[in-house]
Order: C-alpha cells, then structure tokens, then sequence
C-alpha cells in the first residue's frame, strides 16, 4: 500500500481544524492526513510527489446544478457571445457579432453531409444592441439543409427558410412563441415550445438519445475536469435504459474524471413507480456515480418570464410566469419521495414557486417528521430573508444561481425584477447570515461550468455590463471556496466523504495554479485550473485552452 | 391525410382522467393514440391488453396509450414515427398546463390537424381555484384556451345556473354539461374521416344534422351561417365545394367557436358537398334558417 505525499505550495483544507497545509497523504485513494511532512511520515514509508510543488491544492470543486447535456451539446458548433472551453480543452472565442455567428456556421456547414441539419447552440443576441438575427441571416448559412440555432437559454431558437416552409410556417400561422415583424412575416425566431419542437424536428428524433448517450456523458465530465470539478450532479433526467447504461459504461472506466449523481425526474413517472425504480437503480451505484437525488421543477425561468413570483411580479408587467408542477403536485410528488427517504431537489426561480415549495416541505414534515432531509431549493433566484429563515428553521439547503448575476443580471434590474430586487437576488449573504447551508451553481449548459466563475461571481456581483448588483449580498471569498466545495458537499449529503481535505475523505483536489485566496478577488475567474486528482489519480488538463 | 389532434385540459380533479376511461372503453373501432401523464390513474380492463412496452399499451380494440414521460414534444415526434397504427391523437395535458399552447403543436407540424381544445371544468371546485392567488392565473389561462367547455360534476355544484353565467365571462368556448364526464364522444372527438362515429352512448339531448349540396356553395353564407350558429352548436365538419373555388376540395372544420377552412386538394369527381353538424337538439332557429 503506497503512500503518496504532495507537497504544494499551499493547500486550503476546508478543515477548521487545520485549514492550511504544506503536504498531503493518500492511500487507497483516500486522505491520510493534511500537515507537515514529518507528521505524514508516520503513518510509514511515503513517496513524495513534487509535481504540485508550486501549485495550491483545494477540495475538488462540487458542481450541485449542471446538466450532462452540456456534454450533448458539445457536438454541435458553439456560437455564443463568451468564450467557452470545449471537452477538447479548445477555447471557442466568445463571437460578437450576428454575422461573425453566421460566418463561423458558413464555414461548419461546409463540412456536412448534403441535405443534413445544422443545429448550432449558445447564440445570445443580447448583447447586440437590439438587433434580432432573422431568416435572412440564417439563410446566408444555408438556404437549402434545414438550419436551427438554439439560444443559451435553450428556449429560443432561430431558423432558416428551409425549415419554416417544411412546418408550412407563414404569417397567417398563429402559434405562441412564432415571432413576426412589424410587417406581420414571421422572422425565423422560436420560442419555448415553438422553438423546442422544431429544433427536434429539424434534428430527428433520434437526437434526443444523442444528447445523453454514453459519449455525452465523457464528454461533460471532460468539460467539468477541466474547471477544477471532481463531482458533478446531472440534475433532472428521466433516466432512461439507454442513459443509465452510458453513465454505467462510462463510470467503469478508471480514466472517467467525475463523480456523477444524477437526479431522478420526479415527473416523468408516477412516483408509485418511480420510487421502487430508483432504489432499484441505487444498487448500481459505484465510486463514480451515485443515484440518489431526485428534482421536481416547479416553474420556469425569471428571464423567459414564466417564473411564478408572488405580488407584485415582473417589473415591466409582464403576467405571471407558468407552473410546470402545480402546487398540489408539488405536495403529493414531494411526500411520496420524502415518506421513502430521498433527498428532493427543488427547481424555483420566482418566489412564489420557492413558497410554494417551502410550504411543501413544512406539510411533508408535518406528515412524516424525518431528520435531516436536506430537501434544497434549485435556484431560489428571488428568495428574501424571510423565506430563507423558514428554510432553515425546516431544515432546508439552498443552491443559488450565482452565475445568473453576471449573464442576466442587467436584464433582471431592467426589466424583470426591477433594480430593488435585482439587488437582491441569489442572496448568497443573506442564506449564510440566517445560517441556511448554501451552495452556488452555474446550471451548464445554460451557462458555462465553471466553480471558480461561480465563486467569482458570488464575491463580486458584477453583471456583464459592469454594473454591481448588491453591494450587501456580497460574500467573501473564503465563503464563496467553501459553497463551490463543503457547501455544495452538503446538499448532495456527500459532506462526510468528499468537499475537504480531511482523514479519511476521498482523495479529491482541484491543483490550480494560483492561490484564490491570495489574488485580489475580483481576478479570482482568472486563477488557472492545472487539473485535478480523482481519488488519487491525477488529470491534468489540457493546457491549449488554459 | 393529416391526423386529428385534441387536447384535453384542466385542473387536477376535474374529471379528465374519468373521460379517457370512457374515450378508451367507448372508441367503436377508430384507434385513438391517447398520450397521458400516468398510466397508473386509467382504469384499463387487463383483459383488454395486447401488448405493453414500458412507455406504451396496446388494446385490443386499437386504441394505444402512452405515457408523455419527459417531454411532450419527443413522444409525440415518437409516435409519429408509427402513425399507421393509429386515426386520432389525443393528449392529456397536466393539471397546470395551458392546453392552447399544445394544440399549437398541430399548427407546428404539417402531419397534425388542430381538432378541439376540451377543457374539463370542474363545477363545485372551480371557482375556488379561480380566485386562488397561485392558481387562479392558471386556470383561467385554461379557460380562455377551450374550444370546448366540459362542465364535469354539475351534480355537486352549488349554483348552476350562477356557475354558467360565470363561465360565460371567462371564456367564449361552447359549453358541455356532464356528470361523470359522461357525454357523446362524437362532440368531443368528432366524426372520422370516413364520417364513422367514435360510438358511445348518444343521450337523446343531442343530435346531428347532415346537409348536402349538389351545387357549389356561397363561402360568405356558409361561413356566415357556421360562425353565427347558436352555442348549441359544438361541433361542424365538411367537405365543401366552394363557389368561389370549385376546383378545390375545401375542409370546414368547427370545434366550439373555432373556425377553420383548409384546403385537401381538386375536388375530383366527389358527386356533391356535404356538411355535418353535431349538437344539442332542438336548434330549431338554426335549422329554419337553412
């Protein structure tokens, strides 16, 4: 049984008990012990490992909120505004302009088959200054093959011509979510189910397996590898056969970079059925992936204005957002999980959704006290103090969306929520004050995964245009390393085996190549990942897109 | 041809699930693709069962259930993948969902036809849920989607004649009474495309009319006639040659309130037109004017 012993230029434990150290041990692919080398040797002969000599040793960062279909998407072209690191460890340079977008995908579409869809994903238009791309950009892409560009909200799509004529779309077509111009001619963007359905269409259906196949799965832990993250959550699928064989396929493999935890979509069956499926799948279980969450997403999202948000609503008027649960399913679907010991994972971004479901909890516990369910709140973007203090008087996590604040943030003091509430929300400050255990998230594929971005944003509050969002919700950085590590450990009820660097924890470390806790905080996005060691083995990232 | 396409929606404990049971037991030879939430709450006779694969069951007398599971919009795309197995689509939207916005689905896809959005009303419970501050929004979202109102449950309701007046505020759709979701299945899903009813018990408060024309018909008349027709009117299907059009084979299709007129090719050699109305009986206003 070997000793490995590192040496860092400084390792940040999480431990109170002991939260620097200059060397750590593992065996067996756990934690011996953090400390000097002279206490490490103790435990017997040891090899010292000096490649990480001047690099600072964290937890391996807990991402409690992506999606393996940040893998799905990865292949098909990226065109958002942003830079983006793909599996490969490529940066994609973030395009600034509708016609760079449509450059980039004249020359993708090159490369195609005839007659093949072209799906791109991640375009954001907001930041164009108000122009809208339309038919005749996307049918400069292609006229012919059938063309869909998804949005980073994954909500809103464009299409060309091709694909208009073949769903017979005109202006005499009066379907939500088909946008016209002023002239009454639809201009080739889709919205919600619009856009879902035909992207789907234009793709086949067969695609939707694509999207979550076993390749999918390797290529989002790559993705997640690279930016420091040794466990990742896919946090709502329906769990396919198909799906759970790729996640068992790819966590067999020694080289596999993540651990995984998927989370059961409590909607896709009756909980009568789901319950006895998921006990079932968590007999499955290995060292990389773990079933045993499960997500009910209430409502929609603040910035496609179907979030449920009590009085007085969307600032610009806009009516109240959409229940994808209703209340009373909310109630029936969480005690069923609760009464069968599961963690629940709350989707919320409006307020009234986030008291609805704390409301759902209180009646789950009134029905069959349990101790320690940890039921957390997805999101709970609006959340105020006062529903915070009910969740930790219940007992509830709650994992904010703190990358929303730097992507939407100028858009939700605008026109969403209003500069008073924009303020306020994901109130990192606030959950920790009251004493509400917190984790902060980046929800991938929505926005890119990125622990450190995350964190960055949880210190700084700054929206893309500059604009600081809350000077009081602010938390230090120390607080923000630990929701991006314990913290987010502990809504995944993973705390006592991962999130520190403590005796007996898995040997789980983010290396990067600076000190966060030393750079000034607002460059803490700019600390370089060198990569990661999972249960002892180490991954060292790419370094061409670092 | 194109598929017909209902949507039934409304609010948990309206009565939906009770009409698939009955849509499921009474189909008399057409094969509805019944698309539900969970197959858990339908009350299928396991005798009946030819074939049941995970997401899919198969009866004997044609019809298939499937569960949407996940997403809508890759079931639907799924079984359309298989469509010879089946005439009629019909989906069941969650207790919260705004069925408007799914029947859009038929819009989107050329293989679909928009038949009716059906919403079940629960007569004792909804008005409490419409003033309740984080449903109400929805249910009358619901409401204002209908083609048709079924108004399910008129035994438990308080104030009934209160209750319609209501309805009427907030939606235009004809309306439905019912006890136990228990109505002619040829209102709700109409007639075939071979003019075969769906079968079911036709209660005597209701009937249909057929008309034939052997000239081409005046489109003005006809639409003015279909769009003034009294409420009693819930439903019209035709195959018309129009005066203005007379090389075309012209569809009218009326569901409650909505209007439409598509275009199924020439008119070939079909001897004449041919309308069918269904509703309650007597409309005797309406049938004089003709």
């Amino acid at each position: 049984m070997t000793i490995t012993v590192y040496s860092a230029r400084r390792i940040i434990t999480m431990n109170p008990n002991r939260p620097f150290a200059t060397h750590v041990a593992v065996r067996d692919g756990r934690i011996l012990g953090a400390g000097p080398l002279e206490e490490l040797k103790g435990w017997g002969e040891v090899e010292l490992d000096a490649r990480f000599a001047d690099k600072v040793i964290l937890p391996g960062f807990v991402e409690g909120h992506s999606h393996a279909f940040e893998g799905g998407v990865w292949k098909f072209p990226y065109v958002g505004y942003f830079d983006r690191i793909s599996p490969e460890g490529k940066r994609f340079k973030g395009l600034k302009s509708i016609d760079e977008v449509v450059a980039v995908l004249q020359a993708h579409q090159k490369t195609l088959p005839k007659g093949a869809s072209l799906l791109a994903w991640g375009f954001d238009p907001i930041y164009f200054g108000g122009r809208r791309m339309d038919l005749a950009d996307v049918d400069k892409i292609s006229p012919e093959r059938p063309v869909v560009i998804i949005h980073s909200n994954f909500h809103v799509a464009n299409a060309n011509s091709a694909v208009m004529a073949k769903a017979g779309i005109t202006r005499t077509t009066n379907v939500h979510g088909i946008v016209k111009d002023a002239k009454g001619e639809p201009t080739g963007e889709l919205q919600e189910m619009a856009a879902k359905y035909m992207a789907y269409r234009a793709a086949g259906v067969e695609i939707a397996a694509v999207l979550s196949d076993e390749q999918a799965v390797w290529r989002f832990a790559r993705v997640a590898q690279l930016a420091g993250v040794t466990t990742a959550t896919d946090l709502h699928n329906e769990l396919a056969d198909s799906t759970v064989e790729g996640y068992l396929k790819a966590t067999a493999s020694d080289d596999f970079p993540i651990r995984l935890l998927p989370a059961f979509a409590a909607t896709s069956i009756a909980p009568a059925e789901g319950v006895p499926r998921l006990q079932a799948l968590m007999k499955k279980n290995n060292d990389r992936l773990r079933f045993q969450l499960v997500k009910i997403v209430t409502d929609g999202s603040i910035q496609g204005l179907s979030a449920r948000m009590r009085w007085p609503g969307y600032y610009d008027g806009t009516p109240n957002g959409v229940w994808n649960v209703g209340p009373d399913d909310i109630d029936r679907i969480l005690l069923d999980y609760h009464r069968a010991g599961f963690q629940v994972h709350i989707h919320t971004n409006g307020d009234e959704a986030s008291e609805v479901a704390i409301e759902a909890v209180e009646r789950a516990l009134a029905a069959a006290p349990r101790w320690d369910h940890r039921h957390t709140l997805q999101h709970a973007q609006m959340a105020d103090a006062g529903q915070f203090r009910r969740m930790k008087a219940l007992g509830m996590c709650a994992n904010l969306f703190a990358n929303h604040l730097f992507y939407w943030g100028d858009i939700h003091y605008a026109k969403t929520l209003g500069p008073e509430r924009a303020e306020r929300m994901d109130a990192c400050a606030t959950a920790l004050g009251v004493g509400v255990p917190l984790a902060i998230h980046c929800d991938a594929p929505v926005t890119p995964i990125g622990p450190l971005f995350t964190a960055w944003c949880a210190v700084n509050r700054l929206t893309a245009s500059g604009r600081t969002l809350g000077e009081a919700e602010k938390i230090p950085v120390a607080d923000a390393l630990r929701a991006i590590t314990l913290g987010a450990a502990y809504t995944l009820k993973l705390d006592e085996e991962l999130g520190s660097i403590d005796v007996g924890k898995r040997a789980d470390f983010a290396v990067l190549d600076d000190d966060p806790l030393a750079v000034p905080p607002e460059k803490l996005k700019d600390v370089g990942v060198w990569g990661t060691v999972l249960g002892g083995k180490v991954f060292e990232a790419p370094r061409s897109g670092r | 041809m194109t598929i017909p396409f209902t949507v039934i929606g409304g609010f948990l404990g309206a009565g939906k699930t009770t009409l698939l049971n009955r849509l499921v037991r009474g189909a008399g030879g057409r094969r509805f693709a019944v698309l539900v939430n969970d197959f858990g709450a339908l009350d299928i006779d396991g005798g009946l069962v030819t074939a049941h694969g995970g997401d899919t069951i198969a009866l004997a007398n044609g019809c298939l259930c499937c569960t949407i599971g996940d997403s809508l919009v890759t079931t639907l795309l799924g079984l359309l993948e298989r469509q010879e197995q089946f005439d009629h689509i019909v989906v069941e939207a969650s207790g919260v969902a705004d069925p408007g916005r799914i029947a859009d689905l038929a819009t989107l896809e050329p293989q679909l036809a928009r038949d009716g959005v059906i919403v079940v009303v629960d007569a004792a419970e909804v008005r409490a849920r419409a003033a309740d501050r984080r449903v109400g929004d929805t249910i009358q979202r619901q409401l204002k989607a209908a083609d048709l109102l079924l108004l399910n449950k008129t035994d438990l309701a308080d104030n009934l004649p209160a209750l319609r007046a209501w309805l009427g505020t907030q939606s235009d759709a004809a309306v439905l009474e019912a006890r136990h979701a228990d109505v002619p299945l040829d209102l709700l899903f109409g007639l075939d495309r071979t003019g075969v009813s769906a079968g079911g018990s036709t209660a005597d408060a209701f009937a249909s009319w057929s008309y034939t024309w052997p000239e081409p018909v005046a489109r003005d008349a006809l639409m003015a006639m279909l769009r003034e027709a009294p409420g009693e009117i819930l439903r019209a299907k035709g195959i018309v040659r129009f005066a203005d059009a007379p090389d075309r084979r012209s569809v009218v299709h009326l569901v409650g309130r909505r209007l439409e007129v598509g275009d199924e090719g020439p008119w070939g050699d079909t001897a004449e037109s041919r309308l069918v109305i269904l509703g309650l009986k007597p409309v005797l206003g309406f049938l004089q004017r003709e």
